[in-house]
């Protein structure tokens, strides 16, 4: 299954055993790039990377869209890309196949379709003579003298979208512009903008904005768009308030379109919508969704060779009698412990001399196995997917180890609960204001196990970046808990503390864990490797940086010598040096007259006289130094004198 | 708690098959769809061979290969064991499963005993038992011994030198269980009637003298024997230490500033998830079979027709499409689950040998032979990042299970590195950032790890962290700032809280706080839910259901009992926090207005509760509506075919049990609470279920319903609320039962109050007037004794009332209760402080409350 699946999915396969999946593949993503190509977004400025090259906005959103497809087509391969430019001369070309006329002064550069290797490749070719030649982008969209009609703009877009989009795809435009005023003195053309784009909405449509802003050209929101924007408002979200506005970009660093864009990336999706229960008849509605999931490598599909092209091969899995070779319908699965291959002798099952598959013969009106609604009940207890709140703690009674899996984000529903936001934000507000967090009992889904939450709550941030909302935090149960396998060992004297706080004050980072900083770089390796194959260029692994590898060079500069000074004072500790087995290690006793040094075996190592050591002395010395004790004397003292030659 | 070492045991498990083990029982059973009692017959042997069973099961269902057992069987008609070939004597004595590792089949062939006709000595199968043990073990010495030995003692004891039998089991360390059929039990009080002499004889020798007479040994009653097997229990396996090594800075060229630290590390959470089931399907009979069956009927009438389960086994198939595909792009854009079946039909089906691995670029192909590209070179360890303030972790980024990570427990200089590190960074208030790879080439994987101070070591404790890529950053509206249309801050609006709206639910916070919601031992007040006491109620659920159908023939007539109480404990907040909140809960009500809005969940689809942008609300609507509809026309099936469990013919083969049902009534009892006027109304929407099995309705759960605690609720037994521990069908045992557990007296007191009620409530509710009365009592006095005072007093006028005001109501029902008069009114502070109790009602009031 592809990773792009499995961001929809909250819990393992176990859990979803009984759940069909098959909603989720139904469900692509199509986005349209409509971009201004007015000659302030063609105007050439430095480069903010940098200064020597010259680079346009228009280059700048060209850009931005190219990456966000070399993204998307690793992890949503379903998914449809199109780029449709606007307020520029150039007209289609006769070869390009194309449904429905568009409207003057705008340009289908890619119509709407699933993205391919040649599509981006013939994107990242156009950059690339735009890089070459600054001015190539004004030649192949010459902008127009005068601004198109944003009206006719929607109305282009609803084409596109209608010809290229599958029906079932959640379809956005993302729209790219730095004109703020499009049409200052005409109220008809502003009029029949925000008719065209309550069309769009009515189709399904939904505008996500990006504006461009300069220290020369402001963009003030309130001047066109605000007040045509406000109808789309309703098909955001379907709790949405059309009489608050929906969330506008306004870029004022051209280098931060892709990272804004990468927010608005994903559908937003949800994974749960469920009541949750504050206490009795107090009950509010939340929707869930999963904001930290473990992004995985997609894994491969089969495919055959047709001779003429790859086609990917559809794979069926059945539930199979195989005595039979018959398919069961999953309606008539039942459930049950797994029975011996063989049927018992008293069994006169003649029948079945040559069988394959385990069977259970039972007489006739006897039920030997459960079937699929009752297992659903053994999973739940009966329970129905909704939260229940359970009470209040301080907030370090959650401790650090009290965790198994991801956490879950929750956000007020006001479509199933009128009043939810109210309470949910009143809740929200207590809970900063007493330092408490929250417990409840939940099922978020109709075949999950009940599980106990932890709800931390997210203070709204001043950069805007966290979503003020409910971590909910799935508990361990005690089954999940494992003991401390090692009771005693040896603690740090007070000095050599000391002398490792010294190298720790050097080498705190005072940001905290910024995921942003560790790209992963497995994945980010085989996408590398991938798109290399899929261009049919050559992959250099060497050319690759990994992200989340540790600065060594800013260590040393910054902690070198404290961390030379903590080591000698390690060194010297006299508890320290001897390898001496713990206590309550299952050693047989008198282990301690085995117990050699360190600087012991490096002596007999220099002389040649390792095999003075006794065997047992010698596995003493492997297993502090986590090497293998397997095998007979000479095998040790080789794997000692290999460990000599390296220390 | 210790940790056994797991497995290494030799089981013998000793049982008594002697002609008294065949006189019949009844066992009471879970109750019957409508409620009814439900009773099963089984001889002592069936219900003892349950035990051994559930016992066997453990072993399987743990699945260790050096988990072993054997069984003896004594009173059998022949004799078939090594002593007796070698020695003679040790008549009626039979090895019936030679020791190894319990299987299935050994479930089966434990199925097939009967009890015999004769009587065998248990003294003499022990021996057996013990010297099959020895054999089988040989110089084994580190293995664990046990015998259990099944008996009801009602077969003669050769009392002579017994003392050298015990002499040998403490020779040999063997644990002795001895469960016995109606011994008498003093912790549950049990006593068996009409005890024969030589029983009580038998019993009293074993208990006083044989077991006193063995070191490590057990005796008890088989009916608390079978109950102890279905408590719930952790197991915690012992963490495996992973060798690794801690690396800060570059060790490679820079050793002198840089450090390696030898460490092991072990997980710390681990989810601990069911053994799956299997899957069967009935495998439909071959003409020939049938013909076959006919015929073996006319020749003998006794015969049965019997059904056959096949295990299934997953087969994964590949089809290709090879078609030309040009015209087909446009439609395959929208495909659907559907279209896709059909699709099949036109595709060929290809050999796994013919396919090429690869991943999908766009629509475009990148074959990759191996499945993978190379993978990024790693080097195993662990290498620190840097360290970051702990105030600035952020928990809700933990992403998985939790690890140890120790110095290396043979080398001292390891130990005392993590220790000074890890002082430090507590002494500092930071937690350390980390890479991690388990090994040469394996996926990196980035994490923090906090320090841990235990009393005598010092450690790590590592939680992963998302890489970049694993954060969605979805945005969300503001919930405290609103902008209207000309972008101006809103203070007013009904999303926004009011002030008086803030109080509230300060006042809310602050009632629900746990802190001091819970009892000790010692009754002193402490911290309410831990994580340590709170078992996975899916995980025991499954295991209880998987084991029971292990060990019973049919689950119609032997049904699931309920769940353990204690799987249930963190399923409700406290009820006294509860109940004394409910003022700031009402007020919360009150001042936040929540409407619940037209649109009802729709749990009955499979689809998950998705609302997507783009989905037009008016077919949202429609569809709903549809599958409500659909629902209920399901559900009025149901009750079509709703049937009687069948009470199948009795058959002659082992745990084959037959069922007495105790007539209940008549159908009119079994009307439950479903129809009751007040449940109407807000009546959860009904579940949309599968098709029927052909199986009788005894299996379905029942239609959804609503408890007096407003839950949704669903069951296999809809007498017993899932989140109840008292059913309607026998309040008064289940209360005293619960009772005895001791912890859960709240809970118990809050559902036998809310169970009289619905009773009493209910039609024809006169039948059990008598019963309810003596419910009433009873209730009073634990909730006198056990400080449940405020419970009845708030319970006592809403009962009152019910039975007066409400329709129907039971106003008979009422007058009943005045006639006994004061002894059920409200409990006075004068009653209350004899029992070290307070009350706020006065002994005047309670004398009027039943005027």
């Amino acid at each position: 299954m592809a990773p792009y699946d499995d961001w929809n999915r909250v819990d393992d396969d176990e859990e979803d055993e009984l759940q069909d999946n098959s909603f989720y593949d139904a469900k692509r993503d199509v986005i349209l790039f409509c971009i201004d190509c007015s000659p302030s977004m063609l105007e050439l400025r430095p480069d903010p990377e940098d200064e020597s090259k010259m680079t346009s906005h228009l280059y700048a959103a060209l850009d931005s869209a190219m990456n966000l497809q070399k993204r998307k087509v690793i992890t949503g391969p379903n998914d449809s890309f199109g780029i449709l430019l606007f307020n520029t001369t150039r007209r289609l070309d006769k070869s390009r196949t194309q449904g429905s006329e568009i409207k003057k002064s705008m340009f289908l550069y890619q119509p709407i379709g699933p993205l391919s290797a040649p599509v981006i490749q013939e994107l990242i070719q156009l950059l690339h003579s735009a890089q070459e030649d600054p001015e190539e982008l004004r030649k192949q969209f010459p902008p127009t003298e005068s601004r198109v009609a944003m009206g006719d703009v929607f109305t282009s877009c609803n084409w596109v979208i209608r010809d290229g989009a599958p029906k079932t795809a959640t379809k956005r435009v993302f729209l790219i512009t730095d004109e703020d005023n499009p049409h200052p003195s005409s109220k008809q053309l502003k009029i029949s903008a925000q008719t065209t784009l309550e069309d769009l909405a009515q189709a399904g449509v939904v505008v996500e904005p990006f504006f461009i802003q300069t220290e020369t050209k402001p963009f003030d929101v309130a001047k066109f768009y605000s007040s045509i924007l406000q109808t789309n408002a309703f098909v955001d979200d379907d709790d949405s308030d059309p009489s608050v506005l929906s969330e506008s970009i306004s870029i004022s660093r051209i280098e931060d379109l892709l990272s804004q864009m990468r927010f608005r990336e994903v559908t937003k999706r949800a994974l749960f919508n469920i009541p949750f229960e504050l206490a009795k008849d107090f009950t509010i509605g939340v929707k869930g969704y999963g904001l930290v999931t473990e992004q995985k490598k997609g894994e491969y599909k089969y495919f055959v060779d047709l001779g003429d092209r790859l086609e990917v091969a559809i794979v069926k899995t059945g539930q199979l009698d195989e005595d039979r070779q018959t398919e069961i319908d999953k309606s008539n699965i039942v459930y049950g412990m797994e029975v011996v291959g063989a049927a018992a002798p008293s069994n006169d099952d003649d029948t079945e001399a040559d069988s394959m598959a385990a069977i259970k013969v039972v007489k006739a009106g006897q039920r030997p196995f459960y079937n699929a609604e009752e297992m659903r009940s053994f999973r739940t207890l009966g329970l129905e997917p909704g939260l229940k709140l359970l009470g209040f703690k301080p907030r370090d009674t959650l401790k650090f180890e009290d965790n198994v899996k991801h956490s879950l984000f929750i956000y007020p529903e006001e479509s199933s609960y009128a009043g939810s936001k109210r309470t949910f934000t009143a809740l929200l507000k207590s809970m900063i204001k007493k330092k408490v967090i929250g417990y409840a009992r939940g099922v978020l889904r109709r075949n999950s196990t009940p599980t106990i939450y932890a709800i931390l709550l997210q203070e709204e941030d001043v950069n805007e970046v966290d979503p003020t909302g409910f971590h909910i935090i799935p508990l361990p149960f005690a089954d999940d808990i494992r003991s401390a396998p090692i009771e005693e060992g040896y603690i740090a004297s007070d000095d050599l503390k000391d002398k490792a706080r010294a190298w720790i004050n050097k080498t705190t980072i005072k940001s905290g864990y910024v995921p942003d900083s560790y790209p992963n770089p497995a994945l980010a390796f085989h996408y590398a490797q991938l798109e290399a194959s899929a261009f049919r260029e050559e992959f250099n692994p060497d050319a690759f940086e990994d992200l989340t590898e540790p600065r060594v060079d800013l260590i040393h500069a910054k902690a070198g010598k404290l961390l030379k000074e903590w080591k000698i004072e390690l060194a010297n500790d006299h508890s320290a040096t001897m390898v001496v087995p713990v206590t309550g290690s299952k050693r047989k006793a008198g282990g301690a007259a085995e117990s050699i040094s360190v600087v012991e075996v490096k002596a007999r190592f220099e002389d040649g006289s390792l095999a003075k050591f006794k065997v047992d002395q010698l596995k003493a010395f492997c297993r502090s130094q986590n090497l293998s004790t397997s095998g007979n004397k000479s095998d040790l003292i080789q794997r000692v004198e290999d460990w000599c030659k390296l220390h | 708690m210790a940790v056994e070492r797991a497995g290494y045991t030799v089981t013998m498990f000793v049982v008594d098959v002697s002609k008294s083990m065949g006189a019949t029982r009844t066992v009471e059973l879970p109750p019957g769809p409508n409620g009814e009692q439900r009773f099963a017959e089984m001889t002592h042997l069936q219900y003892a061979l349950q035990y051994v069973k559930f016992k066997i099961q453990d072993m399987i269902y743990n699945g260790r290969k050096t988990d072993q057992c054997g069984v003896i069987t004594f009173g059998t008609e022949e004799t078939d064991n090594q002593i007796n070939t070698q020695h003679g004597g040790y008549e009626s004595v039979t090895e019936y499963i030679p020791i190894g590792t319990p299987s299935a089949a050994t479930l089966r062939k434990l199925d097939e005993l009967e009890p015999s006709e004769v009587f065998g000595d248990p003294i003499d199968a022990m021996i057996v038992a013990v010297e099959a043990q020895n054999k089988h073990l040989g110089n084994k010495k580190t293995w664990t011994r046990k015998v259990f030995l099944v008996t009801d003692g009602e077969g003669p004891i050769e009392l002579e030198d017994w003392e050298a039998t015990a002499k040998k089991l403490n020779e040999l360390n063997i644990a002795l269980t001895v469960v016995g059929v109606d011994f008498d039990d003093e912790e549950s009080g049990y006593a068996q009637v009409n005890k024969p002499e030589f029983k009580r004889v038998n019993e009293n020798f074993l208990r006083t003298q044989f077991c006193e007479a063995v070191n490590d040994s057990v005796i008890g009653n088989l009916d608390e024997a079978l109950q102890n097997v279905s408590q719930p229990d952790v197991k915690t396996p012992r963490s495996t230490l992973m060798q690794n090594v801690l690396r800060i800075g570059d060790v490679d060229t820079r050793t002198d500033e840089a450090m390696e630290i030898l460490i092991k590390t072990c997980k710390c959470t681990s989810i601990n998830r069911p053994k799956s089931f299997k899957k069967f399907a009935i495998r439909p009979k071959t003409t020939r079979e049938e013909e076959l069956e006919q015929q073996s009927m006319d020749v003998d009438d006794e015969k049965e027709v019997t059904i056959t389960y096949a295990q299934l086994k997953a087969r994964t198939e590949y089809y290709v499409d090879k078609s030309d595909k040009k015209d087909e792009e446009e439609e395959e854009k929208v495909k659907t689950e559907e279209d896709e079946e059909t699709r099949l039909e036109d595709m060929e089906k290809v050999e796994k040998e013919e396919l090429i691995r690869g991943f999908k670029y766009g629509t475009s192909y990148v074959p990759c032979p191996e499945g993978q590209f190379p993978k990024l070179p790693t080097k195993k360890g662990i290498d620190l990042i840097g360290f970051i303030p702990e105030k600035k972790f952020r928990r809700e980024y933990s992403m998985g299970e939790v690890q140890y990570i120790w110095g290396n427990p043979d080398n001292p200089t390891a130990q005392c590195a993590i220790s000074s590190i890890v002082q430090a960074m507590y002494e500092k208030g930071v937690l350390a950032v980390g890479r991690w790879v388990t090994g040469d080439g394996r996926d990196p994987k980035m994490g923090v790890m906090s320090p841990a101070l235990f009393e005598k070591v010092h450690c790590l404790l590592w939680v992963p962290m998302p890489f970049a890529d694993d954060l969605r950053k979805y945005t969300f509206p503001s919930l405290n700032e609103l902008r209207n249309k000309k972008g101006e801050i809103v203070t007013e609006h009904p999303y926004l809280p009011t002030e008086t709206q803030l109080e509230a639910m300060d006042d809310f916070v602050d009632a629900m706080d746990l802190m001091e919601a819970g009892r000790d031992e010692n009754d002193n007040r402490v911290e309410w839910l831990d994580t340590r006491d709170s078992y996975n109620p899916s995980f025991h659920r499954l295991k209880q259901a998987m084991f029971h159908c292990a060990v019973v023939a049919d689950l119609d007539t032997n049904p699931l009992p309920p769940p353990h109480p204690d799987l249930l404990r963190y399923f409700e907040p406290p009820r006294k926090i509860v109940k004394k909140a409910r003022g700031t809960i009402d007020n919360c009500i009150k001042t936040f207005n929540i409407k619940h809005g037209n649109i009802k969940l729709s749990f009955g689809s499979f689809i998950p509760l998705f609302t997507f942008a783009l989905i037009v609300p008016k077919v949202v609507k429609a569809t709903r509506k549809d599958g409500h509809n659909h629902a209920n026309d399901d559900d009025d099936e149901m009750l079509l075919l709703d049937r009687q469990p069948s009470t199948s013919k009795q058959s002659h083969s082992a745990s084959q049990a037959k069922i007495v049902q105790k007539p209940a009534g008549n159908d009119s009892e079994t009307e439950d609470d479903d129809d009751d006027g007040e449940m109407l109304i807000d009546k959860a929407e009904p579940v949309k279920r599968p098709n029927p099995l052909p199986t009788p309705a005894r299996s379905l759960p029942s239609l959804s319903q609503t408890d007096q605690d407003g839950d949704e609720s669903m069951d296999v037994d809809p007498q017993r609320d899932p989140d109840r521990l008292i059913g309607r069908t026998d309040p008064l045992g289940d209360f005293r039962s619960n009772l005895e557990r001791g912890d859960v007296v709240t809970k118990v007191v809050e559902d036998m109050s809310a169970v009289i009620q619905e009773v009493v409530l209910a039609p024809f509710a006169s039948r059990r007037s008598k019963e309810m009365m003596d419910c009433l009592t009873e209730l009073r006095e634990v909730c006198l004794k056990e400080d449940e005072i405020d419970a009845w007093n708030t319970f006592l006028p809403e009962f009152k009332r019910k039975c007066i005001e409400s329709s129907p109501g039971n106003k008979e029902f009422w007058s009943r209760v005045q006639k006994v008069g004061r002894s059920l009114s409200l409990i006075s502070d004068k009653e209350a402080k004899k029992n070290g109790g307070t009350s706020t009602v006065s002994e005047s009031q309670a004398l009027e409350f039943l005027d």
